[in-house]
């Protein structure tokens, strides 16, 4: 009884937060409360420099020239799109895009069936680890090993493939063949991360669905769109979308392999970025390449995530 | 409100004859002043010589931003130490340094932001001779001129004109200077001495080529670039396991570029007016495509991947016993000479080229890295930095530099008997140091480098098939750029627009 | 029979596949053990006499010890943090699906849309402006800060997944939202919190640039160390490069392998029976 009624005579300061703690949770408060943290974080460290890069991307300004920044307005961007390397970088870059992003999704999807399905398998665990472990390498040491093992005197590969009886293929050195070998690389590091995704995607989808599924006779393709699709959409989704985004801005394996050469067979377009904002030390024009890097970034971005929730739009509009 | 009026009239009186007396203690003040000053005037110019430093008794703490892994870089710290005796006891202040460590492809970046804020970070900085200009133009280092005349001891006589040149000099062809050389490197040819000398080998050569085999450094710097080309490829032996060369040619940094520009210049050629800026008309010339065909045609005698290398490739390829001999800096010296090949190593100058009236000339690229001087520094850490410089400089300290490793670029350390005999490489370094230029210290170097690498080695990796329209095409970019800085008086000519390599 | 032989197939298959990935980070490995010539040697050497040197070498090297604590603290308290706020967010987006919502989730995933090299001028300028320069806090909540686009948007897609059900039974119960969150909906989903927190661990304790340049001494990770000491005198030092990259894999594999169920584990984890 004394216990209750000490309890009800709150003091002022306990009353004070226990009311302050109800209205953060009411329903129109709690939200913003909730999201306050992420859009502080987001303000402080993306708005601030991000606005900065763009107000620079207006100016000409070179960091070592000693001059003040010269109000241009488009200058930067008319000389970046009419350069004529930019396009090429930028071809390259698409190229490269979508073919790591490609294979690496295709492969990484194929192999995540097989190895969601194999629940049986010895010491799976282990496996799963091992075919985990590119991901996890630091760049610095895997573009230089890879750059070891690509060489033709010292690397292994091209050993193994003089034991077959070919000559050595210059994986880095020759022009035609320093872009396959670099996109080599990438889908080496990165498909484990789209079999990542395919097996929890595959994870998504309920047994019994699947079980329905096979007892319908529906065929294998059918499953797919109908099944696994529909469940797993979200994270394959994302799983692609990231990995798109980190693709296009490629530029760890490159500098330490090939340095974007030989001439530019490797030059990709962060590369280019790297070079003149952070070796020219061109910030202006460097800040409206990026804004462009950006601006294809969100393009591409929006337009995936528009299509891939088209169906549910027309769905819930149905 | 009259009253009010009155008093400060009064006052002002009384104040007024208060001020005057103020002003009077003043003025007796102020001629003091003057008077010591004067008198203590003379005494701090000469201060830097005798004990009474103003900064005696003071603690300070001094880093250096350098090269990582790099020994010669490091050793003004690890040298420091008696610099801080010699200090204490000269001028009474205690120093301690330390090194901040930068990957060498990140240096310029780590500087470059730093200093960008204003920062003292970093006191001194061992800067690439090519980053002067971009040092110097936004103010960040000291122009030493003023610090050199002020300080004789500082006014060096370098071994080669080329090291005031290399080192000190911006804009290029001024007199201003910004750095002092913290560590001299020039090409040098490393051979395997062993191979060279292996039974049967001078008399095959002999009767190959009509003529001896080099055994001796002086055989070598006879040779010019066709006898260079019989001797590497009569060396070239896959089957055995080695090549005939190894040089570099990556795309990396400035890789492809030096040697490149090194047979330019000793062809007769340039790459550009450093007074004028013009590179039109200059660098692109039948000359200078030769000579990229010359340094093309030794990619016969080199191991498969030589397009992709640079120091570190040369080095293992070399240590490793992939070639027969190996284009290199030589203040690697001591990494491509590991123990197990002491002994069996023969440093050389590179080829030299015939001109036409039939005398050789080597005109090759210098390397190395001078060192700057904060200009951000407060007075104290910028006085110190000065006593270091002079203490760095003299003989004995340079010496010491010298037996630990270092590359010492004074005429007195330079011009010891005993030089040559301390490594392998010593004599090439004097002889090369007298035949080796720099090329731009503009702060746009950074971009021209980058078209050039790229023109380079596409050209040595066969995606270009003609040198000189290579040649116009960085012609193009880089009039272009030193054009849109202010450099060249000359805008890239018509012929510029839509040229693509 | 064959169906044996088909699974034992099958199974090799995996097998195959999984150290086909696995070979260039057991040459690394292998590597580790060899000296610097024998790592260069052609043939490749395999059977070898392994040494330790690499090893004790790198043990006896102060500054190892103290950048493998720093990449420790950085990753784990940076994931931390990112994980804890972006599940807050995550949890607002998913249930009180606020006007913003789509564009803010948008928003946040165009952070990772800028490349390093664009951001890491504005973002040195504005942290010694802050005075931040090697400020180890500051450092973190940048880690954090580039963790969350990830995470918020995985963790949405498996708050997603729980139904609301949970919080209505909970609310009827009398809990407060903060309740609901931490005691009904984290549990739920806890295999994305685990999926955020080791994706965004691999990636904040493999990152160098912006620890290069915005750090100093105080926050140092690895592969700062890695990246200063790779060159030694103008070669690369391969047996520290192999024995570095060893030893610094091995927190992530670890981490990988104890953690491998909640990777894999779907979304339907809180789904209600009988619900689809």
């Amino acid at each position: 009884m004394t216990g209750s009624v000490e309890a009800t005579a709150a003091t002022p300061s306990r009353r004070r937060r226990a009311d302050f703690f109800a209205f953060l949770g009411r329903r129109e408060v709690l939200p913003s409360v909730l999201i306050a943290p992420v859009l502080i974080f987001f303000i402080i460290w993306n708005t601030i420099p991000t606005l900065w890069l763009l107000g620079l991307s207006f100016y000409r300004f070179s960091l070592t020239s000693g001059r003040a920044p010269i109000y241009s307005g488009f200058y930067n961007y008319v000389n970046i799109i009419n350069d004529a390397s930019t396009w090429f970088d930028l071809s390259r870059t698409f190229i490269f895009v979508i073919l790591a992003v490609g294979i690496e999704t295709t492969a990484g999807f194929f192999l995540g069936l097989l190895f969601w399905g194999s629940d049986r398998l010895p010491g799976r665990r282990v496996a799963l680890t091992l075919l985990f472990a590119p991901m996890v390498v630091t760049p610095v040491a895997a573009g230089t090993f890879w750059r070891l093992i690509y060489d033709p005197t010292f690397g292994i590969l091209d050993w193994f493939i003089g034991l077959l009886g070919f000559p050595a293929i210059r994986f880095l050195s020759d022009a035609s063949a320093a872009f396959w070998a670099v996109l080599a690389v990438d889908i080496w590091m990165w498909t484990p991360f789209m079999v990542l995704m395919a097996m929890a995607a595959l994870g998504s989808v309920p047994r019994a669905e699947l079980e329905a599924a096979e007892i319908d006779r529906l065929t294998l393709f059918q499953r797919f769109r109908l099944v696994i699709l529909y469940h797993g959409k979200f994270i394959l989704m994302l799983g692609i979308l990231l990995r798109t985004i980190d693709a296009f801005k490629t530029m760890d394996l490159i500098f330490d392999m090939t340095y974007g050469g030989p001439g530019t067979a490797t030059e990709l377009v962060a590369m280019t970025l790297f070079r003149s904002a952070f070796e020219s030390f061109n910030m202006g024009s460097s800040s409206a390449l990026a804004v462009i890097l950006l601006l294809i970034s969100i393009a591409f971005t929006a337009t995936f995530l528009y299509v891939l929730y088209i169906r549910e739009r027309r769905t819930a509009e149905a | 409100m009259s009253k009010e009026m009155d008093a400060p009239a009064g006052a002002d009186t009384a104040t007024t004859e208060r001020k005057q007396k103020r002003i009077g203690r003043r003025q007796l003040i102020r001629a003091s002043a003057a008077l010591g000053a004067a008198a203590a005037l003379p005494r701090y110019a000469y201060s830097q010589s005798e004990k009474a430093s103003p900064l005696a008794g003071k603690s300070i703490h001094m880093q250096i931003l350098g090269i990582a892994g790099w020994l010669p870089s490091k050793l003004g710290v690890d040298m420091s130490p008696e610099f801080a005796k010699y200090a204490k006891s000269k001028y009474g202040y205690d120093v301690s340094f330390s090194f901040a460590d930068a990957p060498f492809g990140a240096l310029f970046q780590k500087a470059a932001t730093s200093l960008a804020t204003r920062s003292q970070e970093y006191n001194i900085i061992i800067s690439d001779s090519q980053w002067l200009g971009a040092l110097a133009t936004p103010h960040w280092i000291v122009q030493l001129n003023d610090i050199i005349a002020k300080n004789p001891e500082l006014n060096i006589e370098w071994w080669s004109p080329s090291i005031r040149s290399s080192y000190q000099v911006f804009p290029d062809g001024s007199s201003k200077l910004w750095g002092f050389p913290q560590v001299g490197d020039i090409i040098g040819i490393f051979v395997r001495k062993d191979i060279l000398e292996g039974p049967g080998e001078a008399a095959a050569f002999k009767a190959k080529y009509g003529r001896d085999l080099p055994t001796t450094w002086e055989d070598f710097d006879k040779m010019d670039f066709d006898q260079w080309v019989d001797l590497i490829a009569f060396f070239n032996r896959p089957e055995k396991g080695y090549h005939g060369f190894c040089a570099q040619y990556s795309r990396e940094y400035d890789a492809a570029s030096c040697p490149t520009m090194s047979f330019m210049r000793s062809l007769g050629g340039d790459v550009w007016d450093p007074k004028t800026g013009q590179v039109q008309g200059i660098f692109d010339t039948p000359s200078n495509a030769h000579a990229m065909e010359l340094y093309k045609s030794w990619l016969k005698y080199q191991p498969p991947g030589a397009t992709n290398y640079f120091i570190a490739e040369v080095i293992d390829a070399f240590t490793q016993g992939k070639v027969f001999a190996a284009w290199q800096w030589v203040a690697t010296g001591k990494t491509m000479i590991p123990p197990n090949l002491e002994g069996k190593v023969l440093v050389v100058p590179p080829p030299a080229f015939k001109k036409p009236d039939g005398t050789l000339y080597r005109n090759y690229i210098i390397g190395g890295q001078p060192w700057v001087i904060n200009a951000f520094n407060d007075p104290e850490h910028m006085q110190i930095a000065v006593d270091f410089m002079k203490w760095w400089y003299l003989p004995e300290t340079q010496r010491e530099y010298l037996t630990r490793g270092g590359m010492p670029c004074d005429k007195a350390t330079c011009s010891r008997p005993d030089f040559d005999g301390i490594y392998p490489w010593n004599r090439t370094y004097k002889y090369m140091l007298l035949r080796s230029s720099d090329f731009w210290h503009d702060p746009k170097y950074s971009e021209m480098l980058s078209d050039q690498q790229q023109a380079f080695t596409g050209y040595y990796t066969g995606q270009i098939k003609d040198p000189l329209h290579a040649l116009q095409w960085v012609a193009c970019q880089q009039q272009k750029i030193l054009y849109d800085e202010g450099t060249a008086a000359k805008a890239p000519t018509a012929a510029c627009s839509g040229i693509t390599l | 029979m064959s169906e044996r032989i088909r699974e034992g197939l099958y199974h090799a298959l995996l097998w195959l596949v999984s150290l086909v990935f696995f070979a260039p980070v057991f040459w690394i490995v292998l590597s580790s053990f060899k000296t610097g010539p024998q790592i260069l040697a052609v043939p490749p050497v395999l059977f070898f006499r392994p040494t330790f040197d690499n090893y004790t070498k790198l043990f006896a090297d102060p500054a190892f010890e103290h950048h493998f604590f720093n990449s420790i603290a950085l990753s784990v308290l940076a994931v931390l943090i990112a994980v804890a706020v972006s599940f807050l967010a995550a949890f607002a987006f998913s249930r009180f699906r606020p006007a913003a919502t789509n564009f803010l989730m948008f928003l946040l995933l165009s952070i990772r849309m800028l490349p390093g090299s664009a951001a890491i001028l504005p973002v040195y300028l504005m942290y010694v402006a802050f005075g931040w320069k090697d400020s180890f806090v500051a450092m973190t909540l940048f880690y954090a800060m580039f963790s969350i686009p990830f995470s918020v948007w995985i963790l949405k897609g498996f708050i997603d997944g729980v139904s609301p059900r949970f919080d209505e039974t909970g609310i009827v119960n009398g809990a407060s939202w903060f309740g609901i969150i931490a005691r009904l909906t984290l549990p739920q989903v806890y295999p994305g919190v685990v999926a955020a927190l080791i994706f965004n661990f691999i990636f904040v304790w493999n990152e160098f640039l912006f620890n290069y340049i915005i750090g100093g001494i105080n926050t140092s990770n690895i592969p700062v160390l890695l990246a200063t000491n790779l060159s030694q005198g103008g070669g690369i030092d391969w047996t520290f490069l192999s024995s570095l990259t060893t030893i610094y894999i091995l927190p992530p594999i670890l981490v990988v392998y104890l953690f491998q169920r909640y990777l894999l584990v779907g979304m339907t984890f809180g789904t209600v029976r009988g619900e689809v």
